[in-house]
């Protein structure tokens, strides 16, 4: 695939008898918003994992911009360029909102050693982010849509080639949801690729220029939002139940 | 805030001006200076290991390992002519290798994990001390021949302490205590956002083990004597542990006031009841766990808290 910034090939991960994911491969295009999605249990979060480091693939591998990442620790592929946001909020709930983004900006793909510089970039993604006001309230203070946005803030501060969120919509109310449909596409416009896994169909429809449809681990459809959603193989794994409810 | 933290520098170097004059303000008191010696000895050890258990949230039980390789570093070059200076250097490095040789494979366990292997870390090398008779002399320890007078211990003991505090202060604004503090929240977030976590512990132990080798070193030079069983004891790994949860741990002041503490409660009971002072601090423990996990830290900052409302409340009424 031309211009792909992120590649995986055969990426499998096996649980003893289980397997998560099999035989996945995934391109992912610069500047691109590419959606994953699939039923409960497809595996989409076992292939964030794997692509952030956190866990090992069984087998396959993993390159950024031609570079291989298979097998590295977590906080060098972080430095490498690839970001993600937690499903279950991660917040060093002590701290406050800048010193959590800090740490972003501190290492991350862009480590920065002086305090001034660190404190810009920081200004900068709190103010992006709309968290600005609340820079020095400790993390676990925040509602669970501002410690979410706070997961974007800081994978932003590490300034990443990639970035991957995983249910960044979920438990938000309909204002929230369109705030950070709005947040993502601006992140995107800043030059940061985006893979998103995502439960809201609607939001996916509007945000992805690309889906990947898993189910059960393995990678059945991927393309066009409008072709996907309409794939009969999608709609009988994924929407039919959706459907008839 | 920026007239809170210079006026805790100023009292910082008012207690520093004190401390420094003491020894003519003490005159021929030499008690008065050997429990002051003692506080700041002890002040260096638990603000080394605050570095650590505090900064990072890595709590060990092991931490005599490293007073004792110091310990005896110093004892055994100092049968051999080295001179002090060269021994106190020496302890440091060689605390320091050790610690990562330990460090490397014990990083590898988390949480009370980790801190279960220290407790092990700590004892076997008590048992080696015990058992190389060679070169520690086994259970009989070791005798050193002559001391340095105790004014110059006095100073020694109070520079390594005040290298530890500066030390703790930097590390507290720095990007490597900003790495620790994440570290001591979410080890995982943390690697998530680049931080090498095994790297950023291995760095702290690494510094907390140097500092705690030259603290052995003092302590050798003073009691001069070591054995197994006053440098590498459990009791003092907990030591370690006890002061800087006395005064707040994670604090920069907390492990300092914890030493003073600890160092007043021993003494007060090593001449009456032997012992007795484990009672004290096993209470002391519970009650700081139960009303205030920070510590008199804690309270201090508490007190603060109160008095700058009882001020806010009494402004309008001034106005």
């Amino acid at each position: 695939m031309p211009d792909s910034v992120l590649r995986g090939r055969g990426l499998t991960k096996r649980f003893g008898g289980l397997t998560a994911v099999s035989d996945v491969d995934i391109d992912v295009v610069r500047g691109e918003i590419l959606g994953l999605i699939g039923p409960n249990g497809a595996g989409k979060s076992t292939l964030f994992r794997l692509i952030s480091g956190v866990m090992k693939p069984s087998a396959g591998t993993i390159e950024l911009l031609g570079k291989p990442m298979t097998g590295k620790s977590p906080n060098a592929i972080c430095v490498a360029g690839i970001a993600f946001t937690h499903q279950i909020v991660r917040p060093l709930r002590e701290l406050s909102v800048r010193e959590n983004v800090s740490v972003g900006a501190a290492f991350g793909r862009s480590p920065r050693a002086s305090h001034a510089e660190v404190h810009r970039i920081v200004d900068d993604v709190l103010r992006f982010i709309g968290l600005a006001d609340r820079a020095d309230a400790e993390a676990r203070s925040l509602t669970l849509s501002g410690q979410k946005r706070l997961e974007i803030a800081r994978a932003l501060a590490t300034d990443p080639a990639v970035l991957l969120l995983d249910e960044v919509l979920a438990g938000l109310n309909p204002t929230e949801t369109d705030r950070t449909l709005e947040l993502i596409r601006e992140v995107r416009d800043r030059g940061v690729t985006i893979v998103m896994v995502e439960h809201n169909l609607r939001a996916v429809r509007s945000l992805c220029s690309r889906i990947v449809v898993l189910v059960e681990g393995h990678k059945i459809v991927e393309g066009a939002p409008d072709a996907v959603l309409s794939d009969q193989r999608v709609v009988d794994a994924y929407l039919g139940s959706a459907a008839h409810a | 805030m920026k007239l809170l933290s210079d006026r805790r520098a100023l009292g910082a170097i008012a207690l520093l001006v004190v401390a420094l004059l003491a020894p003519l303000g003490l005159g021929g008191w030499e008690y008065g200076l050997d429990v002051l010696f003692l506080i700041f000895l002890y002040g260096a050890m638990a603000s080394s290991w605050n570095l650590l258990g505090g900064f990072a949230g890595q709590v060990s039980f092991g931490h005599a390992a490293f007073l004792g390789i110091g310990a005896y570093t110093t004892a055994i070059l100092s049968a051999r002519g080295v001179p002090l200076p060269f021994a106190v250097v020496a302890s440091a490095l060689l605390a320091g290798v050790f610690s990562l040789l330990i460090g490397v494979p014990a990083f590898r366990l988390r949480g009370p994990y980790f801190s279960i292997a220290t407790i092990g870390i700590g004892e076997a090398t008590r048992l080696i001390a015990l058992n190389w008779t060679g070169l520690t002399g086994g259970a009989s320890g070791l005798t050193l021949a002559e001391a340095p007078t105790i004014h110059v211990q006095y100073y020694a003991a109070l520079a390594l302490c005040v290298v530890a505090v500066l030390f703790s202060v930097w590390t507290k604004w720095s990007r490597f205590g900003l790495a620790l503090a994440a570290v001591r929240q979410d080890p995982d977030a943390a690697e998530t956002l680049g931080v090498h976590t095994t790297l950023a512990k291995i760095n702290a132990l690494f510094a907390s083990a140097c500092l705690i080798g030259a603290a052995g070193s003092l302590y050798a030079v003073h009691y001069l004597f070591v054995s197994p069983d006053s440098v590498f004891g459990f009791s003092t790994s907990i030591a370690f542990v006890i002061m800087p949860i006395i005064g707040g741990i994670g604090t920069i002041a907390g492990p300092i006031v914890g030493a003073a503490v600890y160092t007043f409660i021993r003494e007060q009971f090593a001449a009456t009841l032997a012992n007795a002072d484990l009672l004290a601090f096993g209470l002391l423990l519970i009650a700081i766990v139960v009303f205030e996990p920070r510590g008199i830290a804690g309270i201090a900052k508490r007190a603060q808290r109160a008095i700058s409302k009882r001020t806010e409340k009494a402004a309008p009424d001034a106005g």
